[in-house]
């Protein structure tokens, strides 16, 4: 059996480097039969696709996708440099 | 009594826009032009570099009512495309800058720009250098050359204020919060290196999605990591404060 880590690097590997997604900073972790991915992405669509990417790129792992969407707010207080 | 006037940079960075997203950031730059004299971009303007990808970034940004200055990031250079998406934004009236430098004129101050997308390579005492196989090499030369120009447009610039505007960090600081491994992918400290010789009065880059905003290079020049992600808000707003023309009774120290 390939050890978790490789199949973590190998999803990790796959989010990053297939057209759907292009997404290098989600964190993937494997325990037993279970994937988790963990980061923040800028729409809800996003998420999708990489849970659909890592899904394929491990079919036998039961993928948790705990990824975050965070929505860019308002510009807050300005910062004076002096 | 000299008069102090506020120079307001907008900046960001990573805004990675797609199809799926196309119009919502432009919403969220309204009123810019109220918080801001200057709106910078520091490169990832796109997911995976194709030209429509740099169509539908140039459309999100034209016609901005303040001057846009943008680099690309690494994420613009995936398709190959990186000269054509920067062929489309400056068609909508982006300044893009490729290792080298502009003057805006911010109301009766000169603004220096200089900056290009930047490079890896680590950090002073744990950095790759320029020995062994060619491909670690050209991988050293490439930031090296980077910063070399920099330098240069960094001396040439006649400007009241400098800014460097980069995609990858020059520092470790603005770093914190991603895994020291990848330490060498986000960035170089010969980037500071070289501002830090030049001068200049703030550096921003992007591309450290995990890192932290605010650091600081050896030589005392603010750092500002203005990655979305990073920020949580749209843009971030900088005041540069300097004071315009001296007084009668004004002695320098
Ligand atoms: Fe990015
Ligand atoms: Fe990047």
């Amino acid at each position: 059996m390939e050890a978790p880590q490789y199949v973590a690097a190998r999803v990790q590997q796959a989010l990053a480097e297939d057209g759907r997604t292009h997404e290098l900073g989600i964190r993937v972790d494997i325990r037993g039969d279970q994937l988790f991915l963990r980061g923040q992405v800028s729409g809800p669509e996003q998420r999708e696709r990489l849970g659909q990417v890592a899904h394929e790129a491990a079919p036998e792992l039961h993928v948790h996708n705990e990824i975050n969407v965070v929505e860019a707010t308002e510009p807050g207080e300005d910062e004076h440099l002096d | 009594m000299s008069t102090l006037t506020d120079l307001r940079i907008a900046a960001v960075g990573d805004i990675h826009l797609g199809e799926d997203v196309r119009g919502q950031y432009r919403k969220k730059l309204a009123g810019i032009e109220e918080r801001a004299d200057v709106f910078m971009v520091a490169g990832d303007l796109t997911r995976h570099g194709t030209l429509e990808e740099g169509k539908l970034v140039a459309d999100e940004l034209r016609g901005l009512p303040i001057p846009v200055v943008a680099v690309l990031g690494n994420h613009d250079y995936h398709s190959d495309m990186e000269r054509e998406i920067a062929d489309e934004l400056r068609e909508a009236g982006v300044i893009v800058l490729d290792d080298d430098g502009v003057v805006i004129q911010c109301g009766e101050r000169k603004l220096g720009v200089v900056g290009g997308k930047g490079f890896g390579g680590g950090f002073a005492g744990k950095c790759a250098s320029e020995f062994g196989e060619r491909e670690i090499k050209n991988f050293v030369s490439h930031t090296r050359s980077i910063a070399e120009s920099w330098k240069v447009a960094l001396k040439e610039i006649v400007a009241d204020e400098r800014v460097v505007l980069s995609h990858y960090s020059p520092i470790k600081e603005t770093l914190e919060g991603e895994p020291h491994e990848i330490y060498p992918f986000l960035g170089s400290y010969l980037l500071a290196e070289a501002v830090d010789t030049a001068g200049a009065d703030l550096i921003l880059h992007g591309h450290a999605h995990k890192g932290s905003e605010k650091g600081m290079t050896p030589g005392g020049i603010r750092v500002r990591n203005v990655a979305l992600p990073v920020l949580g808000r749209a843009y971030a707003v900088y005041c540069l404060t300097c004071a315009e023309a001296p007084p009668a009774d004004w002695h320098q120290h």
